[in-house]
């Protein structure tokens, strides 16, 4: 396996959203208009045209202070990546050797399904080209062996990429030498994403992570088990209607009867 | 930098203040967090919870201006608690020196104060001699005129109540920064500090920095691996700019302005030339006469003999008292002084302190050539808002230049670090790089001087100008950097000989015609050029070696001597003999720097070469020795706590001299243009505002606010505030306000954060606000304006650097998104 | 079309015409959506220039003929179906004859219980699909509500793809003479009189024209 695995130890960064611009210049994605509305967080969200964003958030402490966070938010790239499994254009949503998760836009057809079951809420829908657009872990760089554009260029060394295994390993070593409620995020679910978080507080305080992601419940219910059974019900009917005309045969009216 | 960027991952405790690189030197902090990864402590002290302090272990906030104040308490901390590295500051410092014993201080004020003319006489702050010319000494420190004497009485004053009511610091927080600092006495542990604008830009400027160099050597500190005085630069070449002397009172390589009195360059020299008895220092500066002459053979070459004193007389010079600074240019810029003005890769109109008076000074000109990549709010003056362009004379020509990629050239970093770096692209358009326009009009002013003559043409005429390669009619068709780099390192025009000291046998070491391999054969007889002695060694004939990319570490801790080449004589760190003992080991030898192997000096190159025990280590003043007390500034020879000229208190709690005694003041009589406006302690203007920047923009954003997706990032200008300031104007977060001061006004939207909180100042509440100064009102359209509109003209005494850091202002809501 | 001999309406032209688009359009849906639904038959979407993108936009607009189509059936059919007589309990008891030898199937009107039931699971599901459908289409829920409704899309497709199976053999094979009732409209009398007795009264007393 080549699978390859994006750390980011949110305890380096130092939010210079370097990783935010240089995506936007590799993908080559269009500046947005913002508005200064009382954070430094820009643009609010993740958007079509922006799918890398640094997440500032304030946290005041009953101590006293305050601590002031900052996290990379970008798609996960998980290894059971529920919007694969809901994307209805088959080879739309695909998988890179590498691990990447990527929607070939040229496919999409906007159904938004991997929009509304993707257990971070990262893919976004432009209601402009009709699409759905999201980090592609620069799977066109990864494949030719190049790093992914805003890991390339984090210069405080806060967002790294490398072989599974390897990333894994350093994320656990770092997570216990910061101590404390550093924990890493990433590996025990959705079968691994490609994707990582060496977070040096509690999941909870960063904004707009989830606690605890699944493949949604509901998808399951729909792809893994509505779908056969609803083969299973045409296909019962059909049975059960043959044997009925077979065995118990048709309703006729009565003879003569008119 | 003392040290480099790599070193700072060699520190046990780096301390931040005055400065926030996490957001205005970006890249600086994979070495903290380097750094942190091996177990260092991050100490951050910012008035404003920054994106450094957001990394700190420790932070504590202070009111801006009162960085002394907090760094006073501990010196005093140090003292009381003798965490001194004693052999250190006994054999390294001037600790042990006696002092005159007519100096002294009293309530705010050193001996020889003339308060009528806001100057010092300096004359009591020397040194006591022996008969032999040697400064007197006292190793045991007891002798009551004895610097660290004179020390201890000077900070016994800066107790932690005073100080804490001074700076707004909680006690306890300055005891966690003090105590964590201090850690670093032990002779291996190293501790460095990082600072920026936020010190310098003050009325007491270089005392900020010096105070954090007192604790530096008493803390033994300097020349560490991990250690030193680093200044943050903020442009990735103002070191190389500073070096090569874009400054008014040096010429290239740190050597002073001649002045006007000045007659020969024999006067220069002996004025400038210190001299030392003591058989121990090396007094490096002895050889400027060396520097100085091949200065000048490299400025005006074969017309620089030793007949016409190497064409001394063309230099430029200094009328005697004469301020060139910034500030006083506008000044006088303001008053109609100016016919021309060249902005040159510059927006003074968004950049200058008070820009409101220095785009009505604009006004006054004849003509302005603006050599930049983009528009700017300097090049449109005669457009700005409240501006009428028909009532403007002004000429603007517009020069695009060369970005700099689109060039090839070098940059010298905070590192000292000479690189190279390569043309990727060709100019758009009719842009050209800046070597290409000063070359052409140089040739067309020499031409006009030749052809008409006028007023004193000899400096022009006789300039020396090899930029190039020359064509059959011996003109240059292209300017080329590599000449210009050449004459920079400079070149020998006879054989130079080396005896050796043991074997008295003399070889060659550099061949007439050749590059200089370093400033050692500088000679004062006018046989080699250099158009600055510390890059003598940069340009070699072994080549370029700001081209250089080795990427051996051989001593382990970061020096890469290979890559690139940093002056003086790709010394990494300087300082770097007062790293080892007397006999020449190192303090700490986990990362030593250079060490004596009993016949020659490893690691890094050496402060002079001679061996261990022979030299003192501070090489660079006559008496070797780092100086606690330092007699040539302006304002005193030890740093003391004054308060910012607009300040939210009446009185200085320290003394009673409330500003710094030796600032020039504006806007009295004879000085300033009528829109030099302080207004301190006014209930008009209650806050204390600082400027700064983020790391999404850059200076006066003329680069970045061209660039859609850094606009993206921060779109418009804003003001940070804390919730209870918010409160109590009913400002909501992200509503527009006004930022007034007394010479100006603002807009901005209000971000309310947690990350400023209110001060307790002398018992009362004080807010402090920040503004970035990187808006404009050229681009973006809704970006807004300059900070600068309402920063004060106030400068350091010694550098008359604007105090753009600590003013007052107020806000006001505006309403509307 | 004159009245033929021995022939009685069963269906009007209304009646009959929103059957068929009834019909057409959900085997429309059907196809297009296991084309979404299954990536081993999306083949069907190169029946569609503009692929997947175009097959999704007329399952869309479809869903949308369909749901309509389904508010005149409630026209045509709801006063005669969405309630249950007693005659209808009794019906289900003997499940109207279809799975076991039964004397006597208690006697239908226009439509037996299980035709009832039919339409009644019809209207829950048109509800579903379409209230599903059309949130799938504009999703202005939030994603944790938005997933479920693919769920519910989904259920929807299993019941009323059994269901469809079943009606299509109930209304040809299964009960031959039905299928006339969704063409020219007429059936014969016996065949009335054996599938709904009452209605057949209903008509020859003259209480009812259709």
């Amino acid at each position: 396996m080549n699978e390859k695995v994006m750390l980011i130890d949110v305890s380096k960064c130092t939010a210079c959203r370097g990783c935010q611009v240089a995506c936007k210049q590799w993908n080559r994605l269009p500046a947005e208009k913002t508005q200064q509305r009382g954070t430094h967080q820009n643009p609010p969200d993740l958007t079509p045209a922006t799918w890398n964003l640094v997440r500032f958030t304030e946290i005041p402490l009953r101590e006293g202070g305050v601590r002031w966070l900052f996290r990379k938010d970008n798609c996960m790239h998980c290894e059971d990546a529920a919007c694969q499994r809901a994307c209805p254009v088959p080879g739309c949503i695909f998988k890179t050797a590498e691990g990447a998760v990527v929607i070939d836009t040229e496919k999409c057809i906007g159904c938004e399904y991997c929009v509304n079951v993707c257990p971070f809420e990262i893919p976004r829908f432009d209601s402009a080209t009709k699409k759905v657009y999201k980090c592609t872990l620069c799977w066109d760089r990864i494949g030719n062996g190049q790093i992914p554009a805003c890991a390339k260029t984090c210069g405080p060394g806060a967002v790294t990429f490398g072989p599974k295994e390897k990333m894994i390993a350093q994320a656990y070593a770092r997570a216990k030498a910061l101590g404390g409620d550093a924990t890493v995020y990433g590996d025990k679910f959705v079968k691994g994403t490609h994707v990582m978080y060496v977070l040096p507080e509690k999941v909870r305080m960063y904004e707009k992570l989830t606690i605890n992601p699944s493949v949604p419940v509901s998808v399951y219910l729909w792809k893994d088990f509505l779908k056969p059974v609803s083969v299973l019900a045409i296909g019962a009917a059909l049975v059960g209607t043959f044997f009925h005309y077979i065995i118990k045969g048709p309703k006729r009216p009565e003879e003569g009867g008119e | 930098m003392t040290n480099h960027w790599n070193d700072i991952a060699n520190a046990d405790v780096i301390l931040i203040m005055g400065g926030n690189p996490a957001e205005n030197h970006p890249i600086s902090f994979r070495w903290v967090d380097k750094a942190m990864v091996k177990g260092a402590k991050l100490i951050c002290v910012d008035p404003r919870f920054t994106r450094s302090a957001a990394k700190a272990h420790i932070y504590a906030a202070l009111r801006s201006g009162t960085d002394i104040a907090f760094l006073g308490g501990m010196i005093k901390y140090i003292l009381d608690n003798n965490l001194i590295q004693k052999e250190y500051v006994v054999e390294y410092t001037n600790a042990a020196f006696l002092v005159d014993e007519k100096f002294d201080f009293q309530d705010g004020l050193f001996s020889g104060y003339d308060a009528k003319g806001r100057k010092y006489d300096r004359t009591t702050w020397k040194y006591q001699m022996d008969a032999k010319g040697i400064p007197k000494m006292d190793k045991t420190l007891q002798n009551p005129n004895c610097i660290y004497q004179l020390l201890q009485k000077h900070y016994s004053r800066y107790n932690l109540d005073l100080v804490s009511k001074i700076t707004g610091t909680p006690k306890d927080d300055l005891l966690k920064v003090y105590k964590g600092y201090t850690e670093t006495h032990k002779p291996d542990k190293v501790g460095t500090i990082l600072y920026a604008m936020g010190w310098t830009q003050h009325t007491v400027g270089v005392q900020n920095i010096r105070a954090m160099a007192i604790i530096q050597l008493l803390l033994g500190n300097m020349g560490m691996a991990g250690g030193g005085v680093n200044a943050l630069r903020g442009e990735s070449n103002v070191q190389g700019g500073t070096d090569h002397a874009l400054l008014f009172h040096i010429i290239p390589g740190y050597n002073p302005m001649p002045r006007a009195t000045d007659k020969t360059l024999a006067d220069f020299l002996e004025r400038n030339t210190p001299k030392t008895q003591d058989p121990k220092s090396l007094n490096w500066w002895k050889n400027r006469p060396k520097y100085i002459v091949s200065l000048l053979k490299a400025m005006y070459g074969a017309n620089a003999t030793k007949e016409n004193d190497f064409g001394y007389s063309w230099f430029p010079k200094l009328d005697e008292g004469q301020n060139a600074s910034w500030l006083i240019l506008f000044d006088q810029m303001a008053k109609g002084k100016f016919k021309g003005f060249f902005a040159w890769g510059q927006n003074p109109a968004c950049s200058s302190a008070n820009a409101g008076k220095v785009r009505k000074a604009m006004e006054t000109l004849d003509w302005m050539v603006n050599v930049n990549l983009f528009d700017n709010e300097t090049g449109s003056f005669w457009k700005g808002p409240g501006t009428d362009p028909s009532k403007i004379k002004t000429e603007v020509f517009m020069l695009p230049c060369a970005a700099s990629f689109e060039k090839e050239g070098s940059i010298t970093n905070s590192s000292r670090l000479m690189q190279w770096r390569y043309k990727a692209i060709n100019p758009p358009g009719q842009a050209k790089p800046d070597l290409d326009i000063m070359h052409a009009l140089y040739q067309k002013v020499r031409k006009l001087y030749k052809e008409k003559g006028g007023a004193y043409p000899e400096p022009i005429l006789n300039l020396s100008w090899n930029y190039g390669p020359k064509g059959p009619d011996g003109t240059i068709k292209h300017p080329d950097p590599h000449f210009v780099a050449k004459e920079i390192n400079g070149y020998t025009a006879k054989d130079i000989e080396v005896e050796d000291a043991k074997t008295k046998v003399k070889t060659v070491v550099a061949k007439a015609g050749e590059q200089l391999g370093s400033f050692a054969f500088l000679q004062d007889d006018g046989s080699t050029t250099s158009g600055c002695w510390i890059y003598c060694g940069s340009y070699t004939e072994r080549g370029n070696m700001a081209a250089r990319r080795g990427k051996a570490d051989p001593t382990g801790i970061g020096l890469y001597p290979g890559w690139a080449w940093c002056w003086p004589v790709n010394r990494r760190i300087i300082y770097n003999r007062a790293s080892v003992t007397w006999e020449g080991k190192p303090w700490d030898p986990k990362r030593a720097v250079i060490w004596w192997d009993g016949s020659k000096w490893q690691g890094d190159v050496p402060d002079g070469p001679q061996p261990a025990g022979d030299i003192y280590p501070f090489i660079m003043v006559p008496e070797g020795h780092a100086r606690l007390f330092a007699a040539g500034l302006a304002d005193g020879p030890f740093p003391e706590h004054y308060e910012p000229l607009e300040c939210p208190i009446e009185k200085n709690l320290m003394s009673s001299q409330k500003l710094n005694p030796a600032v020039r003041l504006f806007g009295e009589p004879g000085i300033g243009a009528g829109a030099d406006k302080y207004l301190t302690c006014d209930p008009r203007f209650p806050l204390v505002c600082s400027t700064y920047r983020v790391t999404e923009h850059w200076q006066t954003g003329v680069m970045t606010r061209w660039t859609p997706w850094l606009v993206e990032l921060e779109p418009q200008m804003f003001v940070e505030l804390s919730k209870e300031l918010a409160k109590e104007r009913g400002i909501k977060n992200g509503e527009r306000v006004v930022v007034k001061s007394a010479r100006g006004e603002v807009d901005a939207k209000a971000i309310v954060t947690e990350r400023f909180k209110p001060f307790k100042i002398a018992d009362q509440t004080v807010h402090q606000v920040g503004i970035p100064w990187h808006y404009g009102w050229v681009t973006p359209p809704d970006g807004g304006d300059s900070a600068n509109l309402l920063t004060p003209t106030i400068g350091d005494p010694n550098t008359m650097i604007p105090e753009s850091k600590a003013f007052m202002v107020n806000i006001e809501k505006k309403g509307g998104k | 079309m004159a009245k033929p001999k021995n022939l009685i309406l069963s269906s009007t032209v209304f009646e009959r015409v929103v059957h068929w688009v009834l019909a057409g359009s959900c085997l429309f849906l059907f196809l297009t959506g296991f084309g979404l639904m299954f990536h081993s038959l999306s083949f069907m979407a190169n029946f569609f220039p503009g692929g997947h993108y175009i097959m999704k936009l007329l399952h869309n607009i479809v869903g949308i003929i369909f749901g309509i189509a389904f508010l005149f059936a409630l026209i045509a059919w709801g006063k005669d179906t969405l309630y249950f007589d007693e005659d209808d309990k009794k019906w289900f008891r003997v499940m109207g004859g279809y799975l076991w030898e039964v004397e006597k199937v208690p006697e239908a009107g226009k439509f037996n219980a299980g035709q009832k039931m039919f339409f009644m699971v019809l209207f829950l599901f048109w509800f579903i699909m379409m209230g599903t459908g059309i949130f799938m289409w504009f999703p202005i829920f939030p994603a944790e509500i938005t997933r479920w409704l693919y769920v519910l899309h989904a259920l929807g497709v299993v019941v009323l793809g059994g269901f469809l199976v079943i009606h299509f053999y109930l209304g040809t094979y299964g009960n031959p003479g039905t299928f006339q009732v969704m063409g020219h409209g007429y059936v014969t009398k016996g065949w009335a009189k054996k599938h709904r007795p009452k209605w057949l009264r209903d008509v020859e007393a003259g209480r009812r024209s259709v």
